[in-house]
C-alpha cells in the first residue's frame, strides 16, 4: 500500500504540491488526472526520488517503509518504477547493456542471484516479443533514434524486467498514435497483478479506455480535488478541467 | 619578436645540450658522417629554439620549460628479463595479449629475445633496429629518417633527432598486407631515472596495408622522461591503421610525436588512448602530399589527480580533395588538466578540402580544467571546414534515469563516463582493440565487468 499524507513540495522555491493525500492499495490501479501545472509530474518525480524537489512537509510510505529516506536506486530495489514521460537518450550505452545492468543491479539489491548473459537474453527475448520489440532495436544506443512509440515500449520492457511492485506511469500515452497507445497499454495490462500497484498519470481519458483504473483522482493546484470510480474520467472527458482550473485560480 | 632563448636558458635547457655533448661519441651511429650531420643540425635547431614555454603559442598551455626542471641521464640497454605478468601489468592484460607481431623495446633497446623479428621479416616486412640502422643504414631508411615533414621547428622533435638511441625502422613493400597488427611495445625498465629517446620510421609503399599499435608502459615507478617520435610515410593507395596506447607510470613525462605524410588516395585511421604519465603531450603533424586521401584521428584521454595531458595536432592540407576528421574525448577528474590544440591549415589551391574537428571534455571535479584551442587557417575558397568544442559535467537527468532503474549512483556515473568515451572508441574498426580499450576505460573508472 502506498500512503501519501499531507505532501508539500517546492520546486525552485515555488510550492507545487500543497498538501496531497493519497492511498493506493496493493494490487489496484489508480489514475491521476488533472490540468497542466496541477503537479502530476512533480508527484511522479518525487516518488522516484529526483533531486531538486524539496519536500517541506508530509510523508510517503510504501508498505510501511519511508520512501523519502531512500536514494532513487534504493527505491527501485524496493519496487518503485517510474515510466518516464520523456525517456532519456544515452549515446554510447547499448540498450541491451543498460537493461542487463539495471536488471542485475536490482536483483543484487533484492538479494536475488544475478542473471548470466544467456539467462538474461532468454528472459529479454521473451519479454521483448510480448511488446513487439525487435531485438535489433535493443542493440542500438539507449533510446537514440527511437520513435516515440519505441521509447515508451522500451519503458514498459524495463518495467517487465525489473519486476516492480509500484509502477508510476507518467503520461505514458503522450505523443503516441492510437496503435502505439494500444500496444503500450496491452503491455501494462499484462503486468497487472494482485501483487502490483499502479499509478497511471495522464492528461487524457483515452489511455484509460485501455488501462481501466480502479479509482480516478483529479489533481488541482497541488492537491487531490476529487476522487471517484472510472466513470469520473469519462465525466472529465466531457466537461474538461475548467471547473478545476477555476478552483485553482 | 622573441629574444634568442640562449640568453636565458634554464638549467634543464642547458642540461640537454650538455647531455648531447657528453654522449655524442657514444650514441649509435657515432663516426658515421650521415648520422653526425643529422644530429648536429638537430641539436642546433634545439639550441636555437630552447625548451618551449607558455609564450610560445603552440605550448601556451604546457609550459615545458617550467615543468622540466632537470634532464635525466640517457637510458642504456639493460638486458633485464621481462616476465609475461610484468608486461600484462604495464599494458593491461588484453592489450598485452592482442594477437600481433610484437616488437619490444626496453628503455629504447629493441629486444630480439622478446620480439617476433624473424616472423615479421618472413611476413615480408623489411625491419631494422635504429641502432643497427644508424651504423649501416639501408638506403630507404637513409632517405627518409628525420625528413618526414619539417622537423626543425619543433624543439622536442629536434632534440629527439639529436639524441635518438632506440627504435625501429620498417618498410612494407608494394601491395603488402599482414595477417595481424604490428605491436610496438615501448617500456621503461623501471630501474634508475632516465630519459629515453626513441624514434621509429614506418614506410608503406604503394598499396600496402598495415595495422600498427604503439603502446607505452612502465615496469616500475620512477622518474622517466620519454621523448618518442614516429615518422610515417603512407605511399599512394596505401592504408594504415595507427594506434597509440599510453599508460605509463604516474611519475613519467611523455612527449610523443607522430609525423605523418600521406600520398595520393591513401587512407589513414588513427586512435590515441592515454591514461598514464604526470605530463604528456601527444603531437601529430600530418601533411597531405597527394590528392584524394582520407585522414581520421580520434582519441580518448582519462586523467586524474595532477595529470596533465596535451593533444596538439597540425593538419596541413597542401593539395586538393583530401579529408580530415578528428574526434577527441577527455575525462578529467580531481585537479587534472586536459589541453587540445587542433590546427587545420588549408593551403592556397587545396580546393575541395573537407576538414572537421570535434573535441569534448567531461569534467568530474571542480578542480579539473580543460583548455581547447581549435585553429583554422584557410587560404583556399572552395572548402568545407568546421570545428566544435564542448566541455561540461555529467548530465544529472541522465544520471537520475539510470538511478531510477536501480543502478547505484557511483555505477551510474561510471556508465555515463564509459558511454562518453565509448563514442570516441566507436571510431576504432579493430574490434579486439576497441574492446580492450573499452575495458581499459572501465578499469580506470574502477568498474569490473563479468
Amino acid at each position: 500500500m502506498l500512503e501519501i499524507k499531507n505532501l508539500h513540495v517546492n520546486v525552485g522555491g515555488r510550492e507545487i504540491l500543497k498538501g496531497l493525500d493519497l492511498e493506493l492499495p496493493k494490487g489496484q490501479v489508480h489514475a491521476i488526472m488533472g490540468p497542466n501545472g496541477s503537479g502530476k509530474s512533480t508527484l511522479a518525480y518525487v516518488l522516484a526520488g529526483k533531486d531538486d524537489y524539496e519536500i517541506t512537509a508530509g510523508t510517503v510510505t510504501w508498505n510501511g517503509q519511508d520512501l523519502l529516506a531512500l536514494d532513487p536506486s534504493e527505491r527501485a530495489a524496493a519496487g518503485v518504477f517510474l515510466a518516464f514521460q520523456y525517456p532519456m537518450e544515452i549515446p554510447g550505452v547499448a540498450t541491451i547493456t543498460f537493461l542487463r545492468t539495471a536488471t542485475n543491479a536490482v536483483r543484487k539489491a533484492r538479494g536475488e542471484p544475478e542473471l548470466s548473459t544467456p539467462d538474461f537474453l532468454r528472459v529479454l527475448k521473451e519479454k521483448a516479443a510480448e511488446l513487439k520489440i525487435d531485438m535489433d532495436m535493443l542493440k542500438r544506443p539507449l533510446n537514440v533514434g527511437f520513435s516515440g512509440g519505441e521509447k515508451k515500449r522500451n519503458e514498459i520492457l524495463q518495467m517487465a524486467l525489473l519486476d516492480p511492485s509500484l509502477c508510476v506511469l507518467d503520461e505514458t500515452d503522450s505523443g503516441l498514435d492510437i496503435d502505439a497507445v494500444r500496444i503500450v497499454a496491452e503491455g501494462v495490462n499484462a503486468l497487472r497483478s494482485p501483487e502490483r500497484s499502479m499509478l497511471v498519470i495522464t492528461h487524457y481519458q483515452r489511455l484509460l479506455d485501455y488501462i481501466v483504473p480502479d479509482r480516478v483522482h483529479v489533481l488541482s493546484d497541488g492537491r487531490v480535488a476529487r476522487s471517484g470510480g472510472p466513470e469520473l474520467a469519462l465525466e472529465l472527458e466531457r466537461s474538461g478541467y475548467a471547473e478545476f482550473d477555476e478552483a485553482a485560480a | 619578436m622573441e629574444l634568442p632563448v640562449k640568453q636565458f636558458q634554464t638549467r634543464a635547457e642547458q642540461a640537454y645540450l650538455d647531455l648531447f655533448n657528453a654522449a655524442e661519441q657514444a650514441l649509435p651511429g657515432a663516426g658515421n658522417p650521415w648520422v653526425a650531420d643529422l644530429r648536429a643540425k638537430a641539436i642546433d635547431a634545439y639550441a636555437a629554439l630552447g625548451l618551449p614555454h607558455r609564450r610560445v603559442e603552440a605550448w601556451k598551455y604546457t609550459d615545458l620549460r617550467s615543468r622540466l626542471v632537470e634532464a635525466l641521464p640517457l637510458s642504456r640497454a639493460t638486458g633485464r628479463p621481462l616476465a609475461p605478468a610484468e608486461l600484462e601489468r604495464a599494458l593491461g592484460g588484453e592489450i598485452a595479449a592482442l594477437p600481433a607481431y610484437r616488437l619490444v623495446m626496453l628503455d629504447g633497446e629493441l629486444r630480439a629475445d622478446l620480439s617476433d623479428i624473424s616472423e615479421l621479416k618472413a611476413a615480408g616486412i623489411e625491419l631494422v633496429s635504429l641502432t643497427e640502422a644508424l651504423q649501416k643504414p639501408p638506403s630507404w631508411l637513409k632517405q627518409s629518417l628525420g625528413k618526414i615533414n619539417r622537423q626543425d621547428r619543433d624543439p622536442i622533435v629536434a632534440l629527439n633527432l639529436a639524441l635518438m638511441s632506440g627504435g625501429v625502422g620498417m618498410r612494407a613493400a608494394k601491395g603488402l598486407t599482414l595477417d595481424k597488427p604490428i605491436h610496438l611495445i615501448h617500456l621503461d625498465a623501471g630501474a634508475d631515472p632516465v630519459s629515453v629517446f626513441t624514434r621509429n620510421l614506418v614506410l608503406l609503399e604503394e598499396g600496402a596495408s598495415l595495422t600498427l599499435l604503439e603502446s607505452y608502459g612502465s615496469l616500475g615507478e620512477r622518474d622517466v622522461q620519454r621523448n618518442a617520435v614516429t615518422e610515417v610515410q603512407v605511399g599512394d593507395k596505401a592504408s594504415l591503421n595507427h594506434f597509440k596506447v599510453q599508460r605509463e607510470a604516474e611519475e613519467a613525462f611523455h612527449l610523443g610525436t607522430w609525423l605523418v605524410k600521406l600520398g595520393t588516395d591513401t587512407r589513414y585511421h588513427a586512435f590515441q588512448f592515454s591514461t598514464g604519465a604526470v605530463l604528456s603531450r601527444n603531437q601529430v603533424y600530418a601533411a597531405f602530399a597527394g590528392e584524394g586521401s582520407a585522414f581520421e584521428l580520434s582519441g580518448a584521454l582519462l586523467m586524474r589527480r595532477h595529470q596533465h595531458c596535451d593533444t596538439t595536432l597540425v593538419i596541413e592540407h597542401l593539395v586538393p580533395r583530401c579529408s580530415s576528421r578528428e574526434l577527441f574525448k577527455a575525462v578529467l577528474d580531481n585537479e587534472a588538466r586536459g589541453v587540445f590544440q587542433g590546427k587545420i591549415i588549408v593551403s592556397p589551391g587545396a580546393q575541395k578540402t573537407d576538414g572537421k574537428q570535434m573535441v569534448q571534455a567531461l569534467l568530474l571535479a571542480e578542480g579539473a580544467e580543460f583548455d581547447s584551442k581549435p585553429e583554422l587557417e584557410i587560404f583556399a575558397d572552395d572548402v568545407v571546414c568546421g570545428h566544435g568544442s564542448t566541455s561540461g559535467q555529467i548530465d544529472e537527468d541522465l544520471l537520475f534515469y539510470l538511478e531510477a532503474r536501480g543502478i547505484p549512483e557511483a555505477e551510474a556515473r561510471a556508465l555515463l563516463i564509459q558511454a562518453f568515451v565509448g563514442e570516441a572508441l566507436e571510431a576504432i574498426e579493430h574490434a579486439e582493440l576497441r574492446d580492450a580499450l573499452s575495458r581499459a576505460s572501465a578499469e580506470w573508472l574502477g568498474v569490473s565487468y563479468d
